[in-house]
This record gives C-alpha cells, structure tokens and sequence, in this order.
C-alpha cells in the first residue's frame, strides 16, 4: 500500500506523456483536441479515485510514508508522505486538474497545437502534486522548483505575445529567488532537526525552535513561501501572470500553485510555530496581504486582474491563520482553502468563457451579458455570493470561522481591535468587488454595442459548474460527514493536535455573525456607490506602485552588470596582465616559492636517449619561437607543426608510443584544419593579416615579452617544483599494470585505461568531439549565413569546380593518384588499429584521425564538389551519432550481461568464434570503432565545413584595390625585412 | 634533465602567452596549441616511473607511467576539437568585422 503511494503522480505523468503524444501529426490530424483533453483528463480521474481512496485511510491521522533510499550514506531518501493535509491538497489538485484539462479542451478548441499547453499543465499537476505528497525537504524542494519552471511555461505560452513573456519571467524570478531562500531555510531545518524526512521534522519541534538559528529559518522559509503565494511584497508578479491562458489561472493561480507557500508552511507549523517570531512574521504579512488584494482588486477594470487581487486577499488571509495558535485558527485555514478552491476557480473559468465569446474582459466594455447567457450569470451570481462571504453558501463559512479566530486573538488592547476591523474592512471590500464582478458584467446595459458574443459550448459550460454546485452542495447539506473527518484530518496535521472540524452554517446570534452583518452592511454600501469608488481609487496614489519597485530591483540590477561589464576591456592582453599580476600576488603572499627538494638527476649526454630527447627539446621550444618571428602565417603554421612533431618525438622516448601516434595524426590534422581556414578567409584579410605589425607600439611587445617571460618563469619554477618532488611510486598506476590483462584482456595498458578503466571519460570525450564538429558545422554554415555573412554559393559553379581542388587550382594526376590510393590504405590502418589497438600501439582515435586526414587529402586533391561526390558515405552527422550510439549500445551490453556499465565482454571467446590470431571480438573492439567513428565523423566535419568553397570569390572592387596596395607593401617589406612597414 | 624539462615547458608557455597577446587572430590561434602542447608535455612528464619500456603488460622491465598517457592521450583529442571550434569563431568574426585584428572587433561589448 506504501508503494502505491507513487502511483498518481506517474498518473498524472502518464498524462503528460498522453498529451505529448498528441502532438504526433498522425494523432494531431484524427483526433479533436475536445477529444484528446478528454483522454488526458482519465490520469487525474484516476489520481483522485486512488487518493480518494488511501485519503479515507489517513483520517485516522496515521500518515501513510514511503521512500526510496537515494544517497543513503548521507541520510537522503526520496519519500512521500501522505496525511490529512497532503490528502485536501491532493484532491483538489487532482479534482480541480480533471475540471481544468476537460475545459482547457474545449477553450482550445479549433487549436490543435494545444497539445503544448495540455503536457505542460499536465507536467506542472505532476509537479504540484508532489510539493503536496513530499515526504523530506529535499524531494519537497525539487517538486516546488519544478512547479516553478512549468508554471512559466504555461504562462509564456503565448510565446509571441511581449507580456505574456514578461509576465512569466516576472513570475520565475521572483517564485525562483524566493525558492532559493527555501532551500538554505529547509537545509538549515533538516540540519537542525537531525533528518530531511518530515517525520523527523515534526518531532524535533523543541529542538528548531531552541536553536539559534531558528530567526534564520523562519525569515527563509517564509521568503520562499511568501514569493510562492503572492504576499505581499512580493505579490507583485501574480496580476501580471494573468497573460497565462484563463485555464492555466484558474488552475495555479487560484486553487494550487499559489497554495503552496500555504501549504509548506501550515506542514511546518507543527515544528516551527508557536513562538512570538512565528506569529508575527506571518501575522503582519497575512493582514498586509489581506487589505492590499482587497483594496487594489476593487478598482481593476480587467475581469481577471480582479479575480487575482482577490486572490492575493484570501492568500494574505490564509496566511494570517497559519500564524495563530488556536484550533479555530487551523479549522478555518481548511475551510478557506477549500472554500477559496472553489469559487476563485468557478469565477476564472468563467471569466474565460466570457472572454471567449466576447473578445474581452474589460469591465468597460462588459455588460448586459445576462440576455446571452443566462445559465452563466446564474453560475457568477452563486460563486459571486460565496466570495462575498453571504449565507448560505460555503464562503459564508469560512469568513464566519475567519472572524471567530480574529476575535480570539489575544495580543494587546489595540491590536486585539485591529484584527477584526482589518477582517470586517478586507470583507466588505471583498463583497463589493463580487458584487461588481456580477452586475458590471452582466446587468446593465451593453457599454460596447460592437461586441457580439457567442453562446459557448456545452462542456465550458459544465465546468464551472461543478465547483458552483459543491460550494453549495456543503453550505446547504447538514455536515457532510467524510468531508467534515477530511477537512477535521488535514486541520489537526497543520495544528499538530486534534482539531474537530464542523460544518454547521448556522450556529447561532454570536459575535463572529454580528461582525459578518456589519461588513455586509459596509461592503453593500461600497457596492452601492461602486463607480464613485473605483473612480477616486483609479485616481488616487497613481504614481506609486509596487511593480515600479520591482522594475527599479530589476534596472539596478541591469545596471550593475553594466557596471561590471564597462570594467572589461575587451583585451585579452589586459586580462592575462591581471591574472598573472594576481598569481605573483598568490605567491608572495603565501609564500610558495619553489623549493626543489629531491637532487635534479643527471644530464649525462653520453646516453643516446637523453641526447635525443634534448635534440626533441630543443625543436619543440625552437620550432615555437620561430612562429613568432615568421611572418607568413602558412610558414608560421608549419613551424607550429614541426613543434607539435617535437612533443611526438618527446612522447615516443617516454616511450609512449599510443600517445605519440596520436599526437603526430592530430598534430597533423590541426594543422591542415588552420591552413583550410585560412585559405576560406578573403585574399585582401590574409595579406593585411600577414601584415599586421608584431605590435601597435614599441612598448606594447616589450611589454607583452615581459608578462610572457614573468609567465615563463613561473611556470618554469612550476614544473621544476612540481618534477623534482612528484612521488616516484604511483598509487594507481600498479592496479592498472596488474589488471589490464587480467579483467579487460588488454596489453596495452594505456589502451585499456582509455577503453576500459576510463571507458566513461572516454564515452563523454566522443561526445564533446563530436559536439565541437557539429558546433563548427553550425556556426559555419548555419549561423554565419543566418546573420548574413555569407551568401549561398551559387548554383551554376558547380561545374567549374569539378575537377579544381581546394582554392581552385588544378591538381596533378600524380597528386590524384595519391589520393585515390591513400583513402584504402587508411581504411586498411584504420582497421588494423582497431582490431589490434588493444595489445599494440593505436586506438581508435588514431584510426579516426588517420581515416579523417586520407578524407582531407581529398578535399585538398580534387575540391569539395567533386569529394562529395566519390565519397558519399562521408556523411558526417550520420557518424558522429552513430559512434556515440554504438558506445553507449556497447556500455549497455555490459550493463546487461557483465555487471556493470562499462562491464568487459570477450564474444568472440563465448560464443567460441574462430578469429584471426590477437584479434577479439569484444565490447572493447566495438568501443574502440565507435570512437574511430565519432572522430571521423566530427573531424569530417570540420575539414568538410572549412573545405566548402568559398561563397564569394569575386572580390569588390574595393577589396581588389585593397589588396593591391597591400601586394606593393608586403613587396617592400620582403625587400628590406628588418625595416617596419606601418 | 627535470631542469631541462621545466626550462623547456616554461619556455614554451611563455612563446604560448606571447602569441596569446598578439591581436592577429591567427597568431591567437597558434598560441592555443602552443599552450596545449605546453601542459600535455607536462602533464606526460610527471609519470611516476623512468620508462625503458612502453606500458604493455607483456613487457619486461621498467615500464613507463601508463596513467598520465592515458590523461594526454584524450586531451590531444579534445584539444583539437577546441581548436577547431576557436577557428571557426575566429573567422566569423574576421568575416563579420571584416579584419582579422582582434582590437578592431570592438563592438561585442554591451
């Protein structure tokens, strides 16, 4: 039965999943949206007959549990909890969530890209379902920040429309820097409490409240709660998510996500309430709350922007009861919420409807809408008097237990006063703005003659009226009595003693009935002078508001970064200078001067390895420094190519020879990668470029020689420091040597660590590779042509390029032929190098690089068009997938039948295959051709995206020119090189 | 030898960063490799063991560190792949701004 507690938020998940489906064409076109939403609908029909169900266990107040243990040696399960609370939640989730889907279905009606808006509101009741069954703080934290995302998501789901987007961001960072606050508030709680589950939670109450820490926790977590659920400040963002579709805020905005702030702490209150701090902080915000959202919803002309200042009110209220200490307090947080549930998300829907059918939702053009829709006015009128608190409706309830708890408070002589007016004035309010709600919309005359409503469907029709009815339905009914144990179950769990929950309306001439009358009186004579009121509200205190404060939190910000930003320069050279500056800072400040600790081993030259190694040295350092002094880029590539062989060399007498054949293709590869590009760039950049001074000034190089030569210094004593003291024991290395054979079947022990002890690297390694090809290929030719720097080739040079090679020379058949024989070859060593790489030098990088480079000569020998045309299966995308498939396809294997992800396994061995001699056909072969394939892949693609010919040969006139007043200065300047041209 | 090495390896750093600071985009380009050759050199020379033999479980005597080949075998891959990815940056920011001087490209700032 615990287990099954998982059950309806897969459900609810599934119908994500259902609603995703949807936006298949194939389904997309068959089936009507109406239909679909119903399907969708079954996931919570489903989640509330089984919560329906284990809720009827729970009202014995034994929360039912259950976890999965996560990180075990940190004391972290994935739980859920499910109590009294969780179940009133749970339910209007789920029972609002079915009322929400059937309607969203017909409100998109003739949209069928609506599929988008279903997935998300099924992903975001997933989501909230799971803040409210959390069984620990971390699980809860997820859930809440995913109710976050989704909730943003179905508020910018207009995504052309300018303040739907800024309405959902607006929602996200504030929701999200309040769940920021959460999360250090629910670390700092676990910490305390000794556990992240809430069971533990609830029982170390004294120890949370004891704690010095425990203002911390209170700010913080009320921070995240109060972001969550609008109060005041922070309500802010709620209005402006109203650009959400009308069903997504009947959904969040009015009977579940708003509530979650409510809902963390009323869980909480067990633990941490009862203290003066506790009351204050969400007695203040509450009563703050309350007047706010009563006061500024009274004068909005949009139908919903009312809708959700009084939303903002009944929030303030619930959170006002969370903060007293008396049963009445928590039995009237209940009936609230519920009560709350009810109407607000009958009153949305209907506001869609109407919104629908006329086109708008504007108070000053509403009006009259009676005659079309009778049944509908009906539906308000009911919902109308249920906000407005009147008898017999279940409103009327929830505000006669509201003021019951406001004159019970006992806290002095002037605030005991305070309460029950600001209860009395935020009622009357309350009722006035019900009142206008109905009559401004549907009696009346029609203000705006152009608008022609519609009569809406049968089914938009239906849905408000469930909640309608069963606001009714309890006001009138003598105690429904599994509600009653419901509401009575989850008031106890926020008040951590038993509370008895009656649902009786009349309960006699008392002082709560008597406060009731006279906000009635107030808020009717409100009601009455309504357009007076709105107008001097509309009036006054324009200036000022609490959005123009969000929006100067967020110029400063902007301005800030600004501020930051104006501090770079922009020049590589000056953020080097400052880094370096910062190292030799680090140096003296801790004094870490290199200190050479074992005595530097001799430099006999006698041995020939060593002589040969300093020659490597020596070319490796001499090679670089000449591309310094060369001017010409190629020559200066080639120097860096003959640098790059040095380290090759240096590699081969480690002996390292895997890493020194790889260093040797790549050193290769690169450098045939930068001469492509250069020859891509026009004729008139590379020359200037070749002639761009070594430095802008004289100081300039100067200076930069000594920020190189501090660097080379350092690094110098670095490597030193770092050579002469490394341990001449390895502690890991021996395990490999012992079992590269052993457990992976490999000699080659630098093979089987690649492959084998580090295969995941190496997995992520091909992936990073292959997503810098495809990020080359993107930028290239997806991007550059996108922002218009170049135009498309011109279809009509096909035929010239024929038989051009790269930069549109004619090559020579003897360089054909070469091309035409070097491509199988390299196929042939690539081969060999997967197959043998395992207990002989080569892997599968080799081998793709070297299939990658006879693909490149290709490209030099016979020009892309012609390439693309004898080598067809180059297709780079293709490979790249294909080798990242293959080894993830191949790590699975060995999740299956070895163990372990990753796991070796020999097939040619079990299923005694006769193979060559050293070759095995096993997980390690496939891993080391999935490598090969990505690399061809991503390298193809490189040199293929460099190798496409240029867009536009013909230079400008202008750039003709340019180049040849440049030709006449590089003339000059290899006439007499020591002289500077500028 | 170590001295060598570390002479060597600072040597090339400081070619590296001296290249890194020219405002020729190409020469930004060499420097990268450079740097990258730089610290695989490093990273290769801090093995554990003198090497006679390369790192095969079938060779007798002093085999060389398999571990730090291992490192720089894959960061050789990967630094082509960032190479790469740099270069195409590179020039379609000379084809933008039209120059291949990085002080020229001015107008990424706000």
């Amino acid at each position: 039965m615990n287990a099954s507690l998982i059950l309806p938020l897969l459900m609810c998940f599934a119908g994500a999943l259902v609603a995703a489906a949807y936006g298949w064409p194939v389904l997309n076109w068959r089936v009507s949206l109406v239909w679909a939403s119903r399907v969708v609908a079954l996931a919570p029909v489903v989640a509330f007959a089984f919560l329906l169900d284990i809720a009827s266990a729970v009202m014995a107040d034994k929360p039912v549990v259950f976890s999965i243990a996560w990180l075990p040696t940190l004391g972290l399960n994935a739980s859920l909890y499910f109590d009294g609370l969780s179940a009133l939640f749970a339910l209007l989730i789920t029972g609002m969530g079915v009322i929400v889907v059937i309607y969203a279905g017909y409100y998109f009606s003739d949209d069928r890209s609506a599929w988008r808006f279903l997935t998300y509101l099924m992903l975001f009741m997933t989501a909230m379902l799971g803040v409210v069954m959390a069984g620990d703080v971390i699980t809860l934290f997820v859930f809440w920040e995913a109710t976050s995302i989704t909730s943003y998501l179905l508020i910018a789901y207009k995504t052309t429309d300018d303040a739907a987007r800024r309405g959902a961001l607006k929602a996200l960072l504030i929701t999200g820097g309040g769940g920021i606050a959460l999360l250090l508030g629910l670390l700092l709680v676990s910490g305390i409490a000794g556990g992240a589950d809430f069971a533990t939670i609830l029982n170390g109450g004294e120890a949370l409240r004891q704690s010095a820490l425990y203002p911390a926790m209170v700010l913080l977590l009320a921070l995240g709660a109060f972001t969550k659920s609008a109060q005041t400040p922070f309500h802010v963002w709620l209005p402006q998510a109203m650009t959400a579709p009308t069903p997504a805020s009947a959904y969040l905005h009015s009977a579940t996500m708003v509530k979650a702030g409510i809902y963390l702490l009323a869980r909480l209150n067990p633990a941490l309430g009862t203290t003066t701090l506790w009351f204050w902080v969400l007695t203040i915000a509450g009563l703050t709350t309350m007047l706010v959202g009563a006061y500024q919803g009274l004068k909005q002309n949009d139908l919903k922007a009312l809708l959700a200042y009084s939303t903002i009110s009944q929030l303030g209220v619930l959170m006002l009861l969370i903060g007293e200490e008396t049963d009445i307090a928590s039995k009237a947080l209940v009936i609230g919420i519920l009560a709350h549930a009810l109407y607000k998300s009958a009153l949305f829907l209907i506001v869609g409807i109407i919104d629908h059918e006329t086109g708008t939702r504007d108070l000053r053009r509403l009006g009259g809408l009676v005659r079309h829709f009778p049944i509908l006015f009906v539906l308000t009128g009911i919902a109308a008097l249920s906000m407005a608190g009147l008898p017999p409706l279940f409103g009327f309830l929830a505000k006669e237990t509201l003021l019951a708890t406001a004159i019970r408070m006992e806290v002095g002589p002037i605030v005991d006063v305070l309460f029950p007016a600001a209860a009395v004035i935020a009622g009357a309010l309350l009722l006035a703005q019900a009142g206008t709600l109905v009559f401004n919309t549907f009696l009346g005359q029609p203000r705006d003659p152009s608008l022609h409503p519609h009569k809406p469907a049968l089914g938009l029709r239906i849905s408000p009226a469930i909640p309608v009815f069963l606001s009714l339905a309890i006001g009138l009914l003598p105690e429904p009595e599994p509600l009653a144990q419901l509401l009575a179950s989850a008031a106890s769990a926020s008040f951590g003693d038993k509370v008895k929950v009656s649902l009786a309306i009349w309960t006699g001439i008392n002082v709560p009935l008597l406060l009731s009358l006279v906000a009635i009186s107030i808020g009717t004579v409100i009601f009455l002078n309504r357009s007076r009121v709105r107008a001097w509200m509309q009036n006054f205190a324009t200036g000022w508001s609490l959005d123009r404060a969000y929006t100067r939190v967020m110029q400063l910000i902007d301005r800030a970064a600004n501020l930051i930003t104006r501090v770079q320069t922009g020049y590589i050279r000056h953020y080097l200078f400052i880094m370096l500056i910062g190292l030799g800072v680090m140096i003296v400040w801790f004094r870490a001067f290199p200190s050479i600790r074992a005595p530097v081993s001799n430099l006999s030259l006698g041995d020939g390895t060593t002589l040969l190694r300093v020659f490597a040295l020596l070319v490796t350092v001499a090679a670089a420094a000449l591309t310094i002094f060369i001017r010409r880029d190629f020559l200066a590539i080639l120097g860096l190519s003959a640098s790059g062989l040095g380290v090759a060399l240096l590699m081969i007498l480690e002996p390292a020879p895997d890493v020194a054949l790889v260093q040797i293709v790549v050193d290769i590869l690169s450098t045939l990668v930068i001469v492509l590009l250069l020859t891509r760039l026009p004729a008139a950049l590379r020359l200037r470029s070749s002639n761009l001074p070594l430095r802008s000034r004289r100081s300039g190089a100067v200076r930069d020689a000594l920020i190189s030569l501090g660097a080379a210094v350092v690094v110098a004593a670095i490597v030193l420091t770092a050579l002469t003291s490394r341990p001449r024991q390895s502690a890991v290395t021996p395990y490999y040597e012992q079992n590269a054979k052993p457990l992976t079947g490999a000699t080659d022990i630098v093979g089987a660590i690649v492959v084998d002890f580090r295969g995941f690297d190496t997995l992520i390694e091909i992936t990073v590779f292959g997503l810098a090809g495809l990020g080359v290929y993107t930028l290239l030719r997806y991007a550059s042509r996108k922002a218009g720097d170049v135009e498309r080739a011109d279809p009509r040079r096909r035929d010239k390029l024929r038989t051009l090679g790269i930069g549109g020379a004619r090559t020579s058949s003897f360089m054909q032929l070469l091309a035409h024989v070097t491509l199988p070859l390299s196929l042939i060593v690539a081969a060999t190098h997967m197959m043998y790489g395992h207990d002989q030098p080569g892997d599968g990088f080799t081998a793709g690089v070297i299939v990658s480079l006879a693909v490149g000569l290709c490209y030099v020998v016979f020009g892309y068009e012609e390439t693309k045309r004898r080598l067809p299966w180059v297709k780079s995308g293709y490979l790249i997938g294909a080798g990242v498939l293959l080894a993830i396809v191949n790590a699975s294997l060995g999740a299956l039948h070895g163990g372990a992800f990753l796991a070796p396994i020999d097939f040619g061995e079990r299923w005694g295959l006769s193979l060559p001699q050293g070759f095995h056909l096993s997980t390690a072969f496939l891993f080391e051709m999935a490598i090969c394939l990505s690399v061809l892949g991503s390298a193809s693609y490189i040199i293929d995206t460099l190798g496409h010919p240029k867009d536009h040969d013909v230079e400008s006139d202008q750039q003709l020119q340019e180049i040849a007043a440049l030709e006449k200065q590089v003339v000059v300047m290899l006439d007499d090189r020591g002289v500077e041209v500028t | 030898m170590e001295l060598l090495f570390a002479l060597s390896i600072g040597a090339l750093f400081g070619i590296a960063l001296f290249q890194l600071l020219r405002r020729n985009f190409s020469r930004i380009a060499l420097g990268v490799i450079i740097l990258s050759n730089a610290l695989n050199l490093f990273l290769l020379s801090m093995g554990a063991y003198d090497g006679e033999v390369a790192a095969y479980a079938s060779a007798a005597g002093q085999r060389s560190d398999a571990l730090p080949q291992a490192l720089v075998l894959t960061a050789i891959v990967i630094s082509l792949g960032g190479l790469a990815f740099v270069l195409a940056l590179m020039y379609i920011l000379s084809i933008r701004y039209n120059t291949t001087d990085s002080d020229e490209v001015d107008r990424l700032k706000h």
